[in-house]
């Protein structure tokens, strides 16, 4: 259905039988055409806001930075992922979701700019392992284990990055790693307060 | 995040007139350029430069704020450092220099993110968006959730609303703090609905209305004001007199 659409242009080669040049077909990778549908790349991209603006105003609320709050704020997270994962359960979901919410970020706050890049490959290293597993397609309680794995490394990450702010003053990475720990605890919880509410809404008929 | 930048909205007065593109752009040079140096001279440049900038962008009332935030966190890191140089000794043999420059790196981030944060408007970011090349597949998603954001904050606001007549006089953030699962019951889960509720409406809309990863979303070419010229020069000429600096004191 969704080549029916792409067809019309521009990219019109397959039409009239010839084979799609080289140039086509990659302009069509780089464009994602039959990657995502339409509706998948909107809820892709309202959870990824979501998780930004509902962990925005828990911080707001919570009063800034203590361990309740970030620990509440990567559980707010983690949850939604595993909704949306629920709600889309596809191979690159969770990649897209890490890359729409990452550049939101990026353009309004400026924030994450050195590790974006880094935690996109870690993201999409993860969902090849999830594939080689088994697919979400096929297996979708593989989602959690997607989160644990990808969460985790992103948190390798920032403390990579860490040290390199600190590389005059390595003792400062233990806050990083503080911080770091408490969100990952908060991931953890997320997750279990995620899989009941998957349970709800399937209930309530929310997602399929 | 807009939550942020609506509270200091008002605030932002002696704008540069900057593009996104050129904040973007600045920010990005800043981070790394403060990540790759390690001489307290050329990080000393870039800190004073992005300063100015900073002010020039800014009111002082939400600099001052920001900075009062920063300086807590700092001296939370730096107590905790020495408790830790109790027990390991090896760290204490630093020299107090050295101590600073992770701080000044920080600084410099948190100079150039301010005025990006704090003045950029959601529907600018969306003209920028459809401008810049990015791939459909990812031009989609965030051109739909930006527009999408304010109706967001409003649901959010009503969410806030309902919790506080249903828990009068109980909903302050300690009340919170203490019935973490209370606050997920009556205040996440009503959000996700209305999250996936939205994300079908927005879905359908978007369907019925053509919208694909191959639209194209418009916007316009990049233009270049003079201003913009101007703030890139000034970066370009601050980063190579910050590495010579640091090439100098290196001597």
């Amino acid at each position: 259905m969704n080549s029916d659409i792409t067809t019309s242009d521009g990219s019109g080669a397959q039409v009239s039988g010839a084979k799609p040049s080289l140039k086509n077909r990659l302009s069509a990778l780089l464009d994602g055409r039959g990657l995502f549908k339409t509706h998948e790349l909107v809820t892709i991209g309202l959870f990824a806001a979501g998780s930004r603006a509902a962990s925005l105003t828990v911080a707001l609320v919570g009063g800034g930075m203590n361990p309740v709050t970030m620990i509440i704020r990567s559980a707010v997270h983690s949850a939604l992922l595993l909704v949306l994962l629920a709600k889309v359960p596809r191979t690159g979901a969770l990649t897209m979701a890490t890359l729409v919410g990452g550049l939101l970020s990026f353009f309004l706050l400026g924030q994450a700019m050195m590790t974006l890049p880094m935690v996109i490959i870690v993201t999409a290293l993860t969902e090849v392992f999830i594939k080689v597993l088994g697919g979400l397609e096929r297996r979708p309680n593989l989602g959690i284990l997607a989160i644990i794995i990808s969460e985790l490394l992103t948190r390798v990450i920032n403390i990579a990055l860490g040290l390199v702010t600190f590389r005059e003053q390595p003792g400062l990475i233990i806050m990083v790693a503080f911080i770091s720990a408490f969100s990952y605890l908060g991931i953890i919880l997320g997750l279990f307060g995620g899989k009941k509410m998957i349970k709800e809404l399937r209930h309530a008929g929310l997602i399929a | 995040m807009p939550g942020l930048s609506r509270k200091f909205r008002s605030s932002a007065t002696n704008r540069l007139n900057l593009a996104p593109e050129t904040r973007l752009l600045l920010t990005f040079l800043a981070s790394l350029f403060s990540l790759i140096f390690s001489s307290g001279l050329s990080l000393g440049i870039l800190a004073l430069v992005s300063a100015v900038y900073m002010l020039l962008e800014v009111r002082p009332k939400a600099v001052i704020i920001v900075y009062l935030a920063f300086a807590v966190m700092a001296a939370i890191a730096l107590s905790c450092l020495k408790i830790i140089s109790l027990f390991v000794p090896v760290m204490r043999e630093q020299p107090l220099s050295a101590a600073f420059l992770p701080f000044v790196r920080m600084s410099i981030s948190l100079n150039v993110i301010l005025p990006l944060a704090l003045n950029s408007k959601l529907s600018e970011l969306a003209n920028t968006l459809g401008r810049l090349k990015f791939p459909g597949i990812i031009k989609l998603p965030l051109i739909i959730t930006i527009r999408f954001i304010p109706t967001f904050f409003n649901d959010l606001q009503l969410l806030r609303e309902a919790v506080a007549i249903r828990f009068r006089g109980l909903s302050g953030p300690l009340f919170w703090l203490r019935h973490p699962l209370l606050l997920w019951r009556v205040f996440f889960m009503p959000l996700v609905v209305r999250l996936i509720r939205s994300a079908d409406d927005l879905a359908i809309a978007a369907e019925l209305k053509g919208l694909s990863a191959s639209t194209d979303f418009g916007g316009g070419k990049i233009l270049l004001a003079n201003s913009d010229k101007i703030a890139l020069c000034l970066t370009t000429i601050s980063i190579s007199m910050a590495y010579m600096a640091g090439q100098l004191s290196a001597l």
